[in-house]
């Protein structure tokens, strides 16, 4: 369960006002978060904690951009650490498309290969009830979108599926998932 | 929902994904920047909803010295306040004045100090607003939980380092983090900060750093630990500013589950 965004909402006012204390607090409740991810979507330790950096030194020099009409604070953070680690995904595969080879074998495991990385995901994801119980069609398209930063374009490609079906699947997926969210908050 | 928003939902569920590409991407900014208040929405709430992704990765625990190179990184900087304007009454030649023009100034002054006044007292006001709100949000979460059926009391007896220390720790091993209240603890030095550890059989895992205020008093919430291991005692000891990995210095607080 999520905790109650209040105090995360009033740790970033005050961290716009260059509170470090206020800055250390809102590092711990949502660090653990940030480098989980980074860890799921970059797949290299020393990368993971790179962008948790980044997005930490973002979050501190943004919060007086932060509004709650942007949403929640955990949301806000997430999407700084998703877009980064998206854009720093999207040039290592240009780098990778201008450089066959790679000497970096963590890295070489770690792009090109979907289908261990989903392999991957099934076995780090602790499938809470309501990810497990969405159909594997539409579970797929949406982890190789959200954590493996594929366009859709790249997804139906690497399917093999046309575009439409992939839109239709991430579609299906995300109203499942709001369905259940709507079930929990009853 | 028929809001004739329809298309755009379908591309601003696929841009929360962050899968949208191509001219449909394009579009769909161009309509974002517009100002649509019905897709900002939409995309605010899909997020939100995308959010049970991350939250089902097992959680990852960060290396500590992270937390102390983010915070050598943001130096302390100077707020910068807008200057204010000099008035351009200042530079007149009081000489030249009328008495009715020195009367004005002198009415005008006394508004501006009251303004100054008035401005200070919000500025404080907001100021203690914002610490009782975060103060009752705190609250509510301690009481939160607290009422959760998984939470288990955790008390910590001071040792020898610290006889008259003692500590609660509202540990919930399904969230893996807990709130932690500590009472009578030494005054923290300036260049030491207390550490909580997790201990799995013999292994610590380092659980946040907190200070206590001169009452020895502290309520510190850990951050998330991650999976893998089972608890069976916390401990705090007394460490380096920043943390450290391992503990190193006296341990002063402990307890078992």
């Amino acid at each position: 369960m999520p905790a109650d965004p209040t105090i995360a909402v009033h740790l970033i006012q005050k961290v716009a006002n260059q509170d470090r204390d206020a800055f250390s607090q809102l590092y711990d409740r949502f660090s653990s978060l940030v480098f989980t991810l980074a860890m799921r979507m970059l797949k290299v330790r020393s990368d993971a904690e790179d962008l948790l950096q980044e997005v930490f030194v973002q979050v501190w020099r943004q919060a007086q951009n932060y509004s709650t009409e942007r949403g929640s604070p955990e949301a806000w953070i997430v999407n700084i650490a998703r877009s980064r680690a998206i854009d720093k995904i999207r040039s290592i595969r240009r780098m990778e498309k201008s450089f066959v080879l790679t000497d970096d074998p963590a890295r070489a495991e770690s792009s090109d290969n979907v289908e261990s990385s989903a392999a991957e995901s099934e076995a780090r994801m602790a499938m809470n009830s309501a990810l497990a119980n969405l159909p594997e069609t539409q579970r797929k398209v949406l982890e190789l979108a959200y954590f493996d930063g594929l366009t859709q374009t790249e997804i139906a490609n690497r399917l093999a599926e046309p575009l439409g079906t992939v839109k239709t699947r991430m579609r299906s997926g995300i109203q499942r998932l709001r369905d259940m969210r709507g079930t929990q908050a009853v | 929902m028929a809001t004739g928003h329809e298309h755009w939902h379908e591309r601003g569920e696929i841009y929360a994904l962050g899968a949208l590409d191509g001219q449909e991407l394009k579009e769909f900014e161009a309509h974002l920047a517009s100002g649509c208040p019905i897709c900002e929405a939409y995309l605010r709430e899909t997020r939100e909803t995308l959010a049970v992704l991350h939250r089902s990765l097992r959680p990852e625990a960060p290396p500590l010295a992270i937390k102390s190179r983010i915070l050598d990184q943001i130096a302390p900087q100077a707020i910068v306040r807008p200057r204010q304007e000099k008035t351009p009454w200042l530079n007149w030649n009081w000489w030249g004045l009328g008495i009715g023009a020195i009367a004005t100034a002198a009415v005008a002054l006394v508004l501006i100090a009251n303004l100054t006044r008035t401005q200070n007292e919000l500025e404080k006001a907001k100021a203690q607003l914002a610490a009782a709100q975060i103060e009752s949000a705190q609250k509510d979460e301690l009481l939160q939980l607290l009422s959760s059926q998984d939470v288990r009391l955790v008390e910590l007896k001071g040792l020898e380092a610290a006889p008259a220390a003692k500590a609660k720790l509202f540990w919930n091993p399904g969230a893996r983090s807990g709130i932690l209240l500590i009472n009578g603890l030494p005054k923290t030095p300036t260049d030491k900060a207390y550490e909580l550890w997790g201990i799995a059989g013999t292994e610590p895992v380092p659980a946040g750093v907190f200070r206590v205020d001169d009452q020895g008093q502290a309520r510190f919430r850990m951050p998330v630990l991650g999976q893998g291991k089972n608890f069976d005692k916390f401990a705090v000891t007394l460490e380096p500013a920043a943390g450290v990995e391992k503990p190193s210095g006296p341990m002063v607080l402990l307890g078992s589950l």
